[in-house]
């Protein structure tokens, strides 16, 4: 009885795993077969010649170039905001904060980390109405809130990553430079901070890949699907997850559908790309900044 | 011929949360000489290296009571005072652990890291300073052509004597030894020994060990601690005439 | 705790605070602009009467079984099939081959939501409509597996590295008595490793009740209460994206603060229980 229990759980572990690759590929697979063939320089940039473009001499209308500058954007604009804040935050957490503090605020942050994104997004559109009813009628969902709402999402993933990782490393290496006469500050500077600057890049470029991905937030926060490129962080902003979700339910043709797989190969292939520089980046990235 | 007292402890508490670690103790330790601690594991000899450079303040739940007064530049000092910053004592009294625990970083970059802490970035002084150091300990002739390396690449025996040099480069008055060679082979701790002997000259050296025949060769006075507390010394002056 | 003593200190502790009031900020937005519905009507009535904004009832009754369904249907998907690949990552597979479908799993925690519910909506959708003979083939049960292979990696994850936390000394003992590797796993890094695998299904369930873009995408969002797994549901989060179109002083607009503040209340239960069980069984150790 016992041998049989053991080697049905086998069996069924194995399929399990083999279910799943296979999912995994039946959708890799289904995305790249439709969309594998819209893949060229006119699906970023329309009719439009790509120089002229990118030197933003001319609009792109029917390419994903907007779409594409935008999301960069908004990378861009939420960890400038979060990456601060987080690694400071995180470094209070692992080298000065104790005690029953310490866990009331991991507490804070565990909630933080799992509130579904969509009502991230709802309080950044709360504090768009708040804005707008008290200062100034003038302000609307914008690039800006949703890079503030961005930030939002992903900041107790930097403060975790950066905490854990300082906190993991060895207790002997952690006393070696107070022993050398290394003020507090200059042991997290010159030591605990280097040695742990792989995992915390890591944990950056993962956060990366979540704003890059996220739709909820921003389609509550002032993504729409054609504004062109955002004059300001003042203005709406169009952003390839929210393109994805817009084609899937208001395709006029064929031609915007295939345009729609198009830009689901290239979100993918920009996630993906984070996700493997993040895992080059942890072997190679405590060499490069020692021995600079 | 007796040495003038480096160190002393009057009244000496500690505690660990709600333990107490070290009772009571009160001893008195010589300049230029090799003073031995022992004591079975979990005695409370690392917690005593810890105090003399304040290294407790680094784990949560320590507290201390009692008096501890170190003779920095001539002068009587309370360890305990809060207007000696830690860093400022721990330049003077330096340490080396039984791992060694070289920085990841390269071996000139190890043995400089501690002058650059005490902002002292002078290119030729910092290059002297390293030279000298690693020549005390004989390490120079070994490593003088690969000073890039990274200084985990050393073997035990170096990467202990590069700790040493590290220690030494800031030139502390106390040295802290804790069981500098129980990870080494018999060759390399004979080494380090040796080292310690000619060390004594600049330095006053405080060792934990437990090997019995290591501090009949070196030491010239002995403690023994036993739970927490330490048993009359039990003086071996040894050596005490050849300095 | 010590008082700050110097400016850097300060500064990181201003970030920390910082960072704990906008969790605390998050919450009072959401309270504040669900006030007047709550004041209006009971609490009760909203949670367990029907969405009509004809009739003045905006009770989110639908949408909140709609969500328990799905995030407990796709649990019950994901749960035996993620602990099966944990078992091939973690002992059976051999080790090139455990590599590479760890390599996998962390792949797939990086696959954009919205791209999983695209691909299924012209993937899945139709072979639905085809099975039902009917509807449109959005429906809870299209959905309910999609969400499942969403949630999966974030539980194999945290499967493996619990099994991963078990002691060596532990297993090795079975090697040593010469147990095969499933031997090892039922019988030793199993019992060792639970607390571990319920907090990952915890997080697992969190993930599905937080997701929108699956249920927007694939559940068909009809405001109806359903009776069956193959009729068309709207969850929490599809009805906060969807009523946002609406007028910002309307009822309507503000139930979906309600809906939020349901939402935000459910992760902060859900992470405290997470916390009791971790000091539960490390205590207990």
């Amino acid at each position: 009885m016992r041998r049989f229990i053991e080697s049905s759980i086998t069996v069924f572990s194995w399929a399990a795993g083999l279910l799943l690759t296979l999912a995994l590929l039946t959708l890799v697979g289904y995305l790249l077969k439709k969309g594998g063939s819209t893949l060229d320089v006119s699906l970023i940039f329309g009719d439009t010649a790509p120089l002229d473009a990118l030197m933003l001499r001319r609009q792109v209308f029917d390419g994903l170039f907007p779409a594409i500058i935008g999301t960069l954007l908004l990378i861009t604009g939420s960890m400038l905001i979060a990456i601060p804040v987080g690694i400071a935050a995180g470094i209070y957490m692992a080298e000065y904060c104790s005690g029953r503090i310490k866990s009331f605020f991991s507490l804070l942050f565990d909630i933080l980390a799992g509130v579904p994104s969509i009502v991230v997004g709802l309080a950044g559109l709360s504090l768009t109405i708040f804005l707008h009813r008290y200062f100034s009628t003038q302000i609307t969902t914008s690039l800006l809130i949703s890079c503030l709402s961005l930030a939002l999402l992903v900041l107790p993933y930097l403060i975790r990553t950066t905490q854990t990782a300082l906190e993991s490393i060895d207790p002997l290496i952690r006393r070696t430079a107070p022993a050398l006469g290394a003020s507090r500050l200059q042991n997290i500077v010159r030591v605990l901070l280097p040695n742990s600057i792989s995992e915390i890049v890591g944990g950056i470029i993962l956060a990366t890949g979540r704003c890059a991905e996220d739709t909820a937030v921003i389609m509550l926060t002032g993504a729409v699907a054609s504004a062109g490129l955002p004059r300001s962080i003042f203005n709406q902003y169009e952003a390839l997850p929210f393109y994805i979700y817009y084609i899937s339910s208001q395709y006029t043709g064929p031609e915007e559908l295939a345009r729609g797989y198009g830009a689901a190969i290239l979100l993918i292939l920009i996630c993906a790309g984070l996700l493997l520089t993040a895992l080059w980046m942890q072997r190679r990235l405590t060499t490069l900044l020692l021995y600079r | 011929m007796e040495s003038p007292i480096k160190i002393s402890t009057q009244a000496l508490c500690f505690y660990y949360h709600q333990q107490q670690v070290l009772h009571d103790i009160s001893l008195q330790l010589p300049t230029n000489r090799i003073t031995a601690i022992t004591g079975p594991s979990g005695s409370g000899k690392s917690t005593f290296l810890m105090i003399l450079n304040r290294l407790w303040e680094e784990i949560e739940g320590c507290s201390i009571s009692g008096k501890v007064t170190v003779e920095l530049d001539g002068r009587l000092q309370d360890i305990n005072n809060k207007a000696l910053p830690a860093r400022v004592l721990r330049r003077k009294v330096g340490m080396v652990f039984q791992q060694p625990n070289p920085l990841p970083m390269s071996i000139f970059k190890n043995i400089s890291f501690p002058l650059r802490l005490a902002h002292i970035s002078d290119k030729n002084q910092t290059g002297h300073a390293v030279e000298n150091a690693l020549r005390q300990v004989h390490l120079w002739d070994e490593v003088k052509d690969r000073l890039n390396d990274d200084g985990r690449r050393l073997s035990g025996g170096q990467q202990q004597r590069l700790c040493l040099a590290r220690a030494l480069v800031l030139k502390p008055e106390v040295l802290l030894l804790d069981e500098p060679t129980s990870s080494l082979d018999p060759e390399a701790s004979a080494a380090i020994e040796e080292l310690l002997l000619a060390l004594k000259a600049q330095c006053t050296l405080i060792m934990v060990s437990h090997y019995q025949d290591q501090i009949q060769r070196i030491a010239d006075l002995r403690f023994e601690v036993r739970e927490g507390r330490f048993i009359s010394p039990h003086t071996e002056y040894k050596s005490a005439s050849d300095v | 705790m010590n008082r700050p003593h110097s400016l850097t200190e300060y500064i990181f502790l201003t970030a920390a605070v910082c960072s704990g009031l906008l969790t605390a900020a998050v919450f009072i937005f959401l309270l504040i602009f669900s006030l007047p519905l709550l004041e209006n009507g009971q609490l009760t009535d909203l949670l367990l009467s029907s969405w009509a904004p004809d009739k003045g009832m905006y009770g989110i009754y639908p949408m909140l079984m709609a969500s328990l369904t799905l995030a407990c249907l796709s649990l019950s998907i994901s749960f035996p099939i993620s602990l099966g690949c944990s078992f091939v990552i973690t002992a059976l597979a051999p080790a090139r081959l455990r590599r590479l479908l760890l390599s996998m799993v962390r792949l797939m925690t990086g696959i954009p939501t919205v791209v999983y519910s695209f691909a299924a909506l012209f993937l899945l959708v139709p072979l639905m409509r085809n099975i039902l003979g009917q509807g449109s083939g959005m429906c809870i049960l299209t959905a309910a597996p999609v969400l499942a292979l969403l949630i999966a990696p974030t539980m194999i994850i945290f499967f493996v590295n619990s099994f991963a936390n078990v002691p060596r000394s532990a297993t090795l003992a079975v090697d040593a008595l010469g147990g095969s590797e499933i031997q090892k796993l039922l019988y030793v890094m199993i019992p060792q490793a639970w607390p571990g695998i319920i907090n990952g299904v915890l997080l697992g369930f969190g993930r599905a009740m937080g997701d929108t873009m699956v249920s927007l995408m694939l559940a068909g969002n009809s405001v109806s209460p359903f009776n069956s797994l193959t009729q068309s549901a709207r969850s929490l989060t599809a009805h906060i994206a969807l009523v946002m179109a609406f007028d910002f002083d309307s009822m309507e607009f503000k139930s979906i603060f309600v809906c939020g503040l349901f939402l935000y209340i459910v992760t902060a239960l859900l992470m405290l229980l997470l916390r009791m069980t971790t000091l539960y069984f490390s205590g207990k150790r």
